[in-house]
């Protein structure tokens, strides 16, 4: 057990007839620890207790997390499979009747044959996410491509991760999204954090960002806004949206021509020095600030604070990441501590932000549309054979890669894809070109969501299947560390509810596939059968178990056998996962956002989160405190900016884009640049920013730009406004 | 067993109010929040701050209270107003220096931080610092807040508020914004 300065023995409060479930959080990629209350008469999750005996997060919670169990037994559950009969109703609420689960497979199987006889098994897809287990992204995986036998399966982490998963397999050759345990952040002398508003998404890794300020360590934040971290940085780089690229180079250019290359590190350890040396030679500051708006002595300054520090830990989150360049940044940004030497050990090193509780394990085990469990690639024959044998089928049988997430909406419009199984994602809220990809969703011959409230998305759906909350299955997931941890079952299914790899097993059956589901008789069977598919590629999980991670606090991968206690901190041995074993120093190009601000859209527009919600707040908007505490959407503005429109505090001002429009209350700060509006994501219907943002994808991570496009602010009339 | 207090340091919150939602979590709390956080400036920046209960030595609230309905506990915790003694009267409200009684108009009774005395009596730390996210809030032994006050010192010797800035003196100690202006770097 790893306990540092952080650690305290406390006991936990037990009230009578009480019983605490230790479990974790069900939002994002701290995966805090937390103990469920459990009524010992009811069997009811009634409240939540700190887990101060966990190692990474040692009780500290944030508000989300406080009420995170109010989602299970809430009054907006779905109790029962709902069918609408009549699709005139689809993009509503209305129409739904309750039906019993027979009913509801016996029309989704009737349906899925039909579209499948008539127009090829690839007529359906299955939009996931990774706000579950493993076990569960795994079966999805494999419940496409075995038991629809299509070869369209792609993914919400698509506009979450794809983009740092490009960038670290480009750069070290394998994707694990930390390259150190998080208990070493606080111990580190200088953190570099880039795109990632820490505070408001991450928040249980303030204490350790703080410390590192407080033993005299330097915190570095590169952000368009003042964010609560930004607001303390020793330097913050206030960056242009979307000019992050610039500002990487610009800073590389600074270690190297101060001598902070650790060239014996760079030689032997690393390839592409010399070429991306001379490409960043053009990022002088002058020239860097130019293109991103930072001040010239700004970026001085940061990179020899960078170049100084001992040790130093580069992090980023999706503000670099949800860019037409994603890859690109998150490579451009890795390079600074390749060239540096400051990888391969304790308290240094590189690390994303993951988003999605699950978005690390999630994306590892062939829930993406061109990969297999353990990080395999359909592409790769090998691979396939491998996976094919686990799962009982001819490799020739394994369909092929399909589309990204984004891309399956226009595959929905040419009537290529005519079915949908959608489950653990909100697309009709997440989805960027909003307006277009509802209208692909309401065109759908046959749509069925599986989720345990009635999102935005199901309100296009023919059929919602009932599933279960985080809390009512057990199963494993795999935190921003990289460390596989484990969910427990503090309460039995609400209502008729069950959990996905059920219904997916259930369905199989039915589908006349059951030779290759049957067997799986509970979250652990399809755990054991996942550690099987995973073993030998480069996310290795065979070597944990559910008791080596009680055992351990976790077990970080790859884990490859029994004795393995796995691999808390990354490239010890300086070998990269590359064939050479060596790292790769990119030289990357600069390219402008896709939309640059222009006469009619003179206005940089990026989005993000607030602390109270989650993604598209499918689940946080339902919980009083969180909704009491953020209701709705606004458009945060520079008082500069207000004063151009002739807007003010509070009023409602129509903010545009060439995609949609939307209407929104103004909130005043001097905490944004002056050519930048903020506006968050995690809203529905006509409150959904991504009405206006832009398509845009990575050419490689097929991630969309969310983060930067260009918009207009209109002053409403008086009448409009009633 | 060493006894711990409350110790806020302000300059580390971020605003996330998650010792606001916790709050409601600590059995006895009836599920409403008992303290405040606000922002200090709000178009301007994102600085924000906590209002907790500093539970005076000397408090004000339970001078003020002409029923006595505020009692204060062994451990030095000011209890929130007993149920069958308080008259609703709100002198508390407007003795606290710091405005931290709340009042209920339906049941017209006062409640307030008892800083989850259910725990604290037995060295569990309340539900607000077992949480904050930042470390704004932070139960800590007295030895330990001595080692704060060494490595956080103003030139004014001044590293905790304290007479003059407060009322009298409090058993929750909080160390001022801008006290990292001291810290020497490593570099």
């Amino acid at each position: 057990m790893q306990r540092d300065k952080f650690f305290k023995e406390v006991e936990n409060v037990t009230h009578p007839n009480e019983k605490l479930v230790k479990t974790h959080c069900s939002y994002c990629g701290m995966q805090c620890g937390m103990n469920l209350r459990v009524n010992t008469k009811t069997n009811k999750i009634i409240g939540v207790e700190p887990r101060y005996d966990w190692p990474v997060t040692v009780g500290k919670m944030c508000p989300k997390g406080v009420t995170a169990y109010q989602q299970t037994n809430h009054d907006d559950r779905i109790l029962k499979p709902l069918i609408r009969d009549d699709a005139s109703l689809k993009g509503t609420k209305e129409g739904f009747r309750e039906a019993s689960w027979d009913e509801a497979y016996d029309l989704i199987v009737n349906k899925f044959q039909e579209l499948q006889n008539n127009y090829g098994k690839d007529s359906l897809s299955v939009y996931s996410g990774v706000s579950m287990t493993n076990e569960k992204c795994y079966l999805t995986g494999k419940f496409a491509r075995v038991g629809l036998q299509t070869r369209y399966i792609d993914y919400n982490g698509r506009f979450c991760m794809a983009s740092a998963a490009g960038g670290f397999m480009r750069s070290f050759g394998v994707d694990r999204g930390s390259t150190l345990p998080w208990t070493d952040l606080h111990e580190t002398d200088c953190l570099f954090i880039a795109g990632s508003n820490t505070a408001e998404c991450h928040p249980t890794s303030m204490f350790r960002v703080w410390a590192v300020q407080e033993r005299g360590g330097y915190l570095i934040v590169a952000d368009p806004r003042e964010t609560p971290i930004a607001r303390r940085a020793d330097v913050h780089l206030d960056l242009r949206p979307g000019t992050d690229l610039a500002l990487a180079n610009g800073i590389l250019n600074q270690l190297i021509q101060n001598g902070y290359a650790d060239e014996e590190f760079v030689n032997k350890h690393t390839n592409g020095f010399e070429e991306t040396k001379e490409l960043v030679k053009l990022f002088t500051p002058e020239y860097t600030s130019e293109l991103t708006g930072v001040a010239p002595e700004k970026i001085i300054r940061a990179a020899e604070i960078y170049g100084k520090a001992p040790n130093a830990i580069v992090m980023f989150a999706r503000g670099i990441e949800q860019q037409v360049k994603g890859v690109d940044n998150v490579s451009g940004y890795t390079n600074m501590a390749l060239v540096t030497g400051k990888i391969g050990r304790p308290k240094a090193g590189v690390a994303t932000f993951t988003g999605q509780g699950n978005g690390q394990g999630g994306r590892e085990h062939g829930q993406k549309a061109d990969a297999l469990p353990g990080y395999r690639k359909i592409a790769n024959p090998e691979h396939v054979k491998e996976v094919a044998k686990v799962w009982g089928i001819e490799p020739e049988e394994m369909p092929e890669a399909g589309v990204s997430a984004y891309e399956m909406f226009g595959l929905m419009e040419q009537k290529t894809i005519r079915g949908l199984y959608l489950l653990c994602s909100n697309p009709a809220v997440s989805a960027p070109n909003l307006n277009y990809v509802r209208e692909q969703m309401k065109n759908l011959d046959f749509m069925v969501c599986a989720d345990f409230y009635l999102s935005e998305s199901a309100e296009f759906a023919d059929v919602i299947l009932p599933t279960t909350t985080w809390a009512e299955d057990e199963g494993t997931v795999t935190n921003l560390e990289g460390r596989c941890i484990k969910i427990n079952k503090a309460q039995e299914p609400l209502g008729e509810s069950k959990p996905d790899w059920q219904i997916q097993i259930e369905l199989c059956e039915r589908l006349g596939r059951g030779k290759y589901f049957s067997h799986l008789k509970s979250a652990s069977d399809v755990g054991e059968e996942f550690r099987l598919a995973s073993k030998g590629g480069n996310a290795d999980y065979y070597g944990i178990t559910w008791d080596k991670i009680e055992k351990q606090d976790g077990v970080f991968w790859p884990c490859k056998d029994e004795n393995d206690k796995g691999t808390p901190h990354m490239f010890l041995d300086k070998k990269f996962y590359h064939p050479d074993g060596k790292a790769k120093i990119c030289a990357l190009p600069y390219r402008p956002p896709a939309e640059e601000p222009s006469e009619k859209f003179p206005l940089r527009l990026t989005t993000g989160r607030v602390v109270y919600h989650y993604l598209s707040g499918n689940q946080t908007r339902r919980i009083q405190f969180l909704k009491d505490m953020c209701p709705e959407a606004y458009v945060e503005v520079h008082p500069e900016t207000a004063q151009k429109y002739n807007i003010s505090h509070e009023e409602k001002v129509r903010l545009f884009t060439l995609r949609g429009e939307a209407i929104y209350k103004v909130k005043i700060t001097e905490a944004i640049r002056k050519d930048t509006v903020f506006v968050p994501y995690h809203f529905g219907h006509d409150q959904s920013i991504n009405l206006l943002t832009i398509a845009a994808l990575d050419p490689m991570s097929r991630m969309p730009e969310f983060k930067a496009c260009a918009a207009q602010i209109e002053k409403l009339e008086l009448k409009k406004v009633q | 067993m060493e006894k711990k207090r409350l110790y806020l340091e302000l300059e580390n919150c971020i605003g996330c109010r998650s010792c606001l939602a916790a709050c409601t979590q600590c059995g006895g709390h009836e599920e409403r929040n008992r303290n405040y956080v606000y922002d200090v400036n709000p178009l301007v920046n994102r600085q924000t701050m906590p209002l907790m209960c500093l539970h005076c030595v000397n408090p004000a609230c339970a001078r003020s209270c002409p029923a006595q309905a505020i009692q204060i506990h062994e451990t030095g915790a000011v209890l929130s107003a007993l149920v069958e003694k308080c008259i609703g009267c709100q002198n508390c409200t407007i003795a606290c220096p710091y405005g931290i009684p709340k009042f209920d108009e339906e049941q017209n009774l006062m409640y307030k931080c008892d800083l989850c005395i259910d725990r604290t009596k037995d060295g569990i730390p309340p539900m607000c610092a077992s949480v904050c996210p930042s470390n704004t809030l932070q139960w800590l032994s007295d030895s330990e807040i001595e080692a704060k006050q060494k490595q956080f010192n103003l030139d004014n010797g001044k590293w905790v508020t304290s007479l003059p800035y407060l009322e009298g003196e409090t058993n929750v100690k909080v160390n001022l914004p801008g006290i990292l202006q001291g810290t020497t770097k490593l570099f």
